[in-house]
């Protein structure tokens, strides 16, 4: 009897032991595949956007370590975006770093302005290389989804009244200002924009900032498991992740279009 | 007699249970300690029910956790992996031999060129003219002349408010956002009416020629035409000023009308957002 007990005991242990195993192994796995990600994603900027080294290429390539070249590759880059973007007659959006503003603007003409109070961009684009990143960002970026803790478009359904005795004339808006404004753009390119307000006092607005972001972290996991367990490399999408005060983040979610262009001067 | 045969006669009067207590040593407060949790976990070792339930909960905690620290590691750190190390940041080398080249003040002489060209044509986009900018979210208005802000004040715009009838037509009243240009200016603007202005009310909807669908006042003293309807008009509803409540056109008060209708001409900008 005591035999057959200690042969339980130590069969539940290899049980715990192999399924631990496979944890481990799993989550070496999933951590390599992550790991490899962002190289890939590199690479893949590196080769549509990067220097061509083709023998037609006359330019002297110790031009694109100089960082005065550079910096005004990037000026020049961006006012080529705007203009680009002024010729389509629709709204859309720039984020100077350099400057640190977010502005909004219609056919050349800047209508608003927004100051930038934190940035974290991902290392990919600020490490990468900078001839291929200030090419990639030459030309505006499509967004092809959002997803936002605020309405796009604060619709009310009013019903009509039969007749007059049913008629209530409408209420005075609600204008107080309580939803915590925090969404992302995903862009064309893979970039990934996050706007966040400024945190509050309100402990709410911190809690509903932490769900927001640990629902996309949520999808993104979700996304990158799939893609290992079919032994691919997880896609990865670099990031800008800027705050704004809550009403100018609130100004420019409302106003950009739903598939607008947003350029940007790193 | 001494004490001390005092205290064995003490002891030898007294009965078993005194014997006991005697043999057992009295401890002080801190030191007890060990002695009771060993007494309890003795007791808990005896109760082998107790003993399942509690190796039960024990190691659904330590599940508990170690699933925690999994999510943890897939959901928070594997992305801050990611972060490490990605790609290699260009050296910037400002060799002084490579400024002198006549190849590289070529180039940076074409670049320059074409910073001022892109500049002069951005800039070129606000236009001298005077034109006016409508912020529909904070329902705020900005008049501007030879690119300075003139004035600025409150508005209303579009409530965002979509009216339904029961057999299915819709309205949205909404303001529309892009660029446009003044079509036309009036004085002391009638307003023609609508359809939607009598399905809200639930009043019947009369023909297109009716005197009923003309009403006086309701505009202020200016208008000030985008095109498909839509208007820069003042107001009888003074207080709702900076509030969403209009039908899509913009309200303006009687002073800030005025001046706009003055500053702006047929052509001049519009921009809304």
């Amino acid at each position: 009897m005591d035999n057959i007990e200690k042969k339980r005991l130590t069969g539940k242990q290899i049980t715990l032991i192999i399924i631990g195993v496979f944890l481990v192994i799993f989550l070496a796995y999933f951590s390599i595949m992550a790991s490899l990600a962002p190289g890939k994603k590199l690479n893949e900027i590196r080769t549509k956007f990067g220097l061509q080294t083709n023998s037609g290429n006359t330019l002297d390539e110790r031009l694109y370590s100089d960082s005065a070249y550079i910096g005004m590759l990037k000026e020049k880059a961006f006012l080529q975006a705007r203009i680009s973007m002024a010729e389509t007659d629709s709204i859309y959006m720039t984020l100077n770093f350099a400057d640190s503003t977010a502005n909004l603007e219609i056919s050349g003409v800047e209508v608003h302005s927004a100051k930038i109070s934190d940035v974290k961009i991902s290392r990919i684009l600020r490490s990468g290389n900078e001839y291929a990143i200030s090419s990639m960002f030459s030309s505006p970026m499509n967004i092809i989804s959002d997803f936002a803790s605020i309405k796009k478009e604060p619709l009310m359904i009013k019903m009509a009244p039969k007749d007059t005795s049913e008629f209530k004339p409408d209420i005075i808006p609600d204008t107080s200002d309580y939803e915590p404004v925090n969404y992302i753009l995903e862009m064309d390119n893979g970039i990934r924009i996050f706007v966040y307000q400024e945190i509050d006092t309100i402990a709410s607005d911190k809690n509903q900032l932490f769900f927001f972001d640990l629902n996309d972290r949520l999808k993104n996991t979700w996304s990158s498991l799939k893609s290992c367990a079919h032994l691919k490399v997880p896609e990865y999408h670099p990031f800008i992740k800027i705050r704004l005060r809550k009403a100018d983040a609130k100004i420019l979610y409302r106003a950009i279009p739903r598939y607008g262009q947003i350029a940007v001067y790193m | 007699m001494s004490d001390m045969e005092d205290d064995k006669i003490n002891i030898i009067d007294s009965g078993p249970q005194e014997t006991q207590k005697q043999d057992v040593p009295v401890l002080p407060f801190p030191e007890n300690i060990p002695v009771v949790i060993k007494s309890w976990y003795q007791k808990i070792r005896e109760n082998k029910k107790l003993v399942k339930v509690l190796r039960i909960a024990l190691g659904c905690l330590v599940s508990v956790f170690a699933i925690f620290l999994i999510f943890v590691f897939i959901i928070y750190l594997v992305p801050g992996l990611q972060e490490i190390a990605s790609g290699q940041k260009t050296k910037f080398v400002d060799n002084p031999e490579l400024k002198q080249d006549q190849n590289y003040k070529k180039q940076i002489g074409l670049i320059t060129k074409d910073i001022k060209r892109s500049s002069l044509k951005v800039n070129s986009y606000t236009s001298g003219q005077s034109y006016i900018v409508v912020n529909t979210i904070k329902n705020r208005f900005y008049l501007y002349k030879n690119k300075q802000l003139i004035r600025e004040g409150s508005c209303s715009t579009g409530s965002y408010k979509k009216l339904q009838t029961a057999g299915g037509k819709s309205w949205t009243f909404k303001t529309p956002r892009g660029k446009f240009t003044i079509q036309g200016k009036r004085t002391h603007p009638s307003w023609h009416r609508p359809d939607w202005s009598f399905i809200e009310e639930g009043s019947p909807i009369p023909p297109k020629d009716s005197p009923l669908r003309w009403e006086a006042s309701v505009l202020g003293d200016y208008a000030l035409d985008l095109g498909d309807s839509y208007m820069i008009h003042g107001t009888i509803y003074k207080r709702l000023l900076g509030m969403p409540v209009t039908h899509g056109c913009v309200r303006l008060n009687d002073e800030d009308l005025k001046v706009v209708f003055n500053t702006l001409n047929i052509g001049s900008k519009v921009y809304i957002f």
